[in-house]
């Protein structure tokens, strides 16, 4: 592999890796506050699809971005009402929040007329002085997306880490009883942690539709909220870790156009099944070295049931 | 929403005994049969009201809907023709989802072991294996095996090395999609016209039609109906299933082999999934194409939650699903609503019947005074 290649590849990675990274992290609140969030693929298409909407109707990325959230975060109040309040098994309130958003996102893109829309994206921005360096400068030209998921992770990981909140909104994932009793509003925490981390989740899906690809196809996301999904379990419910596997499945997914550019003849669908063949193979990964299970939330996919308690 | 207000666990600052009256939510142990019929029943038609309202807003018009619905899709000849035509791989899936699901396995690869189950099936078809009169057995074997072979892995993971089974199976689902266009768009692409689906079955390859119109499959899919039913209620099998069901560290303790009923039943899953792939290309199709499997896996999930994993009842909600599957067609061709409505109705109806459990397991109680202590 020439060395052109091979910048080429490095310096297009984190286009592919934010919205693995922001969609695990979202995933990561929803999850350390005790609520197991399978809807992530319908959010990422909520988030989409409503981030290309604002883009065509107001064209201001940053404005399509935030909105893009709010949508994800609006739709995600129907799962936590399921959830929280109604106690619905959390594998099927995730799952029919997932065919409700591939459904409702479809046919609202189709009726407002949004698909295959060119849009206007975010320019590179240049992190001075690194990107004067000579050779490797230009891996230091991405979009303002890409710097700003850096501080975003800074801030949920100190959030967890650091802040007497954050010890709350894990107490209420590990161990829901102790926390009520302790006078932590299970029901509130998890309410907001639902909120926050599905507008993560969007946001994710807006980088796809708005900063990415610039456009809307029905069902773009392409099973990348699944895969989301399966980096919170590799990553062990730490951003820290999550942003890792995502530059990993971001580094798998840009050497793809990569290999053919270089004219690399692979066949093709094979190729288009790695990012899923890899997530899989973590999975295995993560049982053969058996750390997953001690991190994870204690409370994880129960409901708290408070006239249950003993 | 119904919130159980906070019991007042300070009581020293309540000098005043508690009188103020409130509602106190309380678990409910049991509620009568009727009247779990009847919030059933709500739930339906909450979810009806919300589907209508979806389609008068995407441009379908009001006085139709019913038309539409009800008229076109029972009581036209033709339509109820292709309801049943439709049903059999439906009610296949439904009951791969709830046998899984009754040994607390999320298969949630249904498409996956759909999409294998058609490709073993067309394999035998293109390579002409076997001699004619026994191809239709052998591809229905086939589709078998290949079903079950793709849910082994998942299966195999779970029990040995507790690997979530939920993505597991969902990224197989990706895989085998690929894989089927691989195929399509590769070296079984029609050197008729080189679209991308495979040559043409034979008449002798495609399950017949037993007259005025009805396909045999829909019988396969019922016979399979009973048979599961047989299985999970009157068999030994269907006894340790409710067992793991319940408990499956008890289960053990009682000596119900847990393992071996899991695996029956995960590999019995994918058996009917690769089925009901089978049922499509040798029923509807006649030959393996690029997005048969759209929307089954989805489908075959949501019946068995509804059915709450009993094999008749399945049958009963898929012959429904695919009712809704026709309707779906039929609009998007008079209206033009995208066929992605269908999975948002199905979508909106399980969230209707999952929230009303809530007030199943659930009642609100008036408390008041010393008693609220």
């Amino acid at each position: 592999m020439s060395g052109s290649i091979m910048l080429n590849w490095l310096a297009s990675t984190p286009d592919f890796a934010v919205p693995y990274a922001l969609a695990a992290l979202g995933l990561i609140i929803c999850e350390r506050a005790g609520v197991l969030a399978l809807g992530a693929e319908g959010l990422m298409l909520v988030g989409a699809l409503a981030g290309i909407g604002a883009q065509i109707a107001i064209g201001q990325p940053a404005v399509s971005l935030v909105l893009a959230m709010l949508a994800a975060s609006v739709v995600s109040v129907l799962f936590a009402v399921m959830v929280i309040w109604l106690r619905v098994n959390q594998v099927i309130a995730g799952l029919a929040l997932v065919f409700f958003c591939q459904g409702l996102t479809a046919l609202v893109g189709s009726m407002a007329d949004w698909t295959n829309h060119a849009t206007e994206g975010i320019g590179a921005m240049a992190l001075w002085p690194l990107s004067l360096l000579p050779g490797v400068g230009r891996l230091f030209e991405q979009n303002a997306m890409v710097w700003l998921t850096l501080p975003i992770f800074g801030a949920v990981a100190w959030f967890f880490a650091r802040t007497s909140t954050g010890l709350r909104l894990r107490a209420v994932g590990e161990n829901p009883q102790a926390a009520d009793a302790a006078g932590i509003r299970v029901t509130a925490w998890r309410f907001a942690a639902v909120l926050a981390g599905s507008a993560l989740v969007g946001l994710a899906g807006a980088y796809i539709s708005v900063v990415s690809t610039k456009l809307w196809i029905a069902g773009m996301t392409g099973g990348r909220g699944w895969i989301a999904v399966g980096l919170v379990i590799f990553a062990r419910w730490s951003p820290w870790k999550a942003l890792i596997g995502a530059l990993l499945f971001g580094c798998i997914e840009a050497l793809i156009p990569q290999l053919a550019a270089a004219g690399v003849q692979l066949p093709q669908y094979f190729v288009m099944m790695t990012p899923y063949a890899v997530t899989l193979g973590v999975m295995v990964w993560v049982a053969l070295s058996r750390r997953g299970a001690d991190e994870e939330p204690g409370a994880l996919g129960q409901p708290y049931v408070r006239e249950e308690r003993r | 929403m119904a919130q159980a207000p906070r019991p007042q666990v300070n009581s020293q600052q309540h000098t005043q005994p508690l009188a103020r009256r409130r509602y106190a939510l309380e678990i409910r142990q049991h509620m009568a049969w009727r009247w779990q019929a009847l919030i059933l029943a709500a739930a339906l038609l909450v979810g009806f009201a919300i589907s209508a309202a979806i389609l008068v807003a995407a441009g379908v018009p009001a006085d139709e809907l019913a038309n539409e619905f009800v008229m076109q899709t029972f009581f036209d000849g033709q339509n109820f023709r292709a309801v049943l035509f439709q049903a059999a791989p439906m009610i296949l899936v439904g009951l791969a989802g709830s046998i899984a699901f009754r040994a607390r396995f999320w298969n949630l690869g249904l498409e996956g072991q759909m999409i294998w189950g058609a490709i073993g099936a067309t394999t035998i078809s293109m390579w002409q294996i076997g001699p004619e009169n026994l191809r239709l057995p052998l591809m229905f074997a086939a589709a078998i095996g290949c079903g079950l072979l793709w849910v082994l892995g998942p299966a195999w993971l779970k029990l040995k090395l507790g690997v979530n089974e939920i993505i597991s199976t969902l990224m197989l689902n990706y895989m085998a999609a690929n894989f089927l266009l691989h195929l399509v768009y590769g070296s079984w692409k029609d050197p008729k016209d080189n679209f991308p689906y495979s040559p043409q079955f034979r008449v002798f390859e495609r399950l017949p039609e037993l007259g005025a119109g009805i396909g045999s499959s829909i019988v396969l899919a019922g016979v399979v109906a009973l048979l599961a039913w047989w299985l999970v209620s009157v068999s030994r099998v269907g006894l340790y299933l409710r067992f793991v069901d319940a408990n499956p560290r008890v289960a053990h303790a009682n000596g119900v082999p847990v393992r071996r009923t899991i695996y029956g039943a995960v590999l019995l899953s994918g058996a009917m999934a690769g089925l009901a792939g089978f049922a499509v290309v040798a029923g509807q199709e006649g030959r393996l194409t690029q997005a048969f499997y759209q929307g089954y896996g989805f489908s075959g999930i949501l019946i068995a939650f509804l059915a709450r994993n009993n094999p008749l009842a399945a049958t009963v909600v898929a012959l429904l699903v695919a009712a809704l599957f026709v309707t779906g067609r039929s609009l998007q061709v008079f209206y033009q609503v995208p066929f992605s409505m269908v999975q948002l109705i199905q979508a909106v109806i399980v969230v209707c019947v999952a929230s009303s459990d809530f007030f199943i397991r659930h009642r609100l109680r008036r408390v008041g005074g010393e008693a609220a202590q």
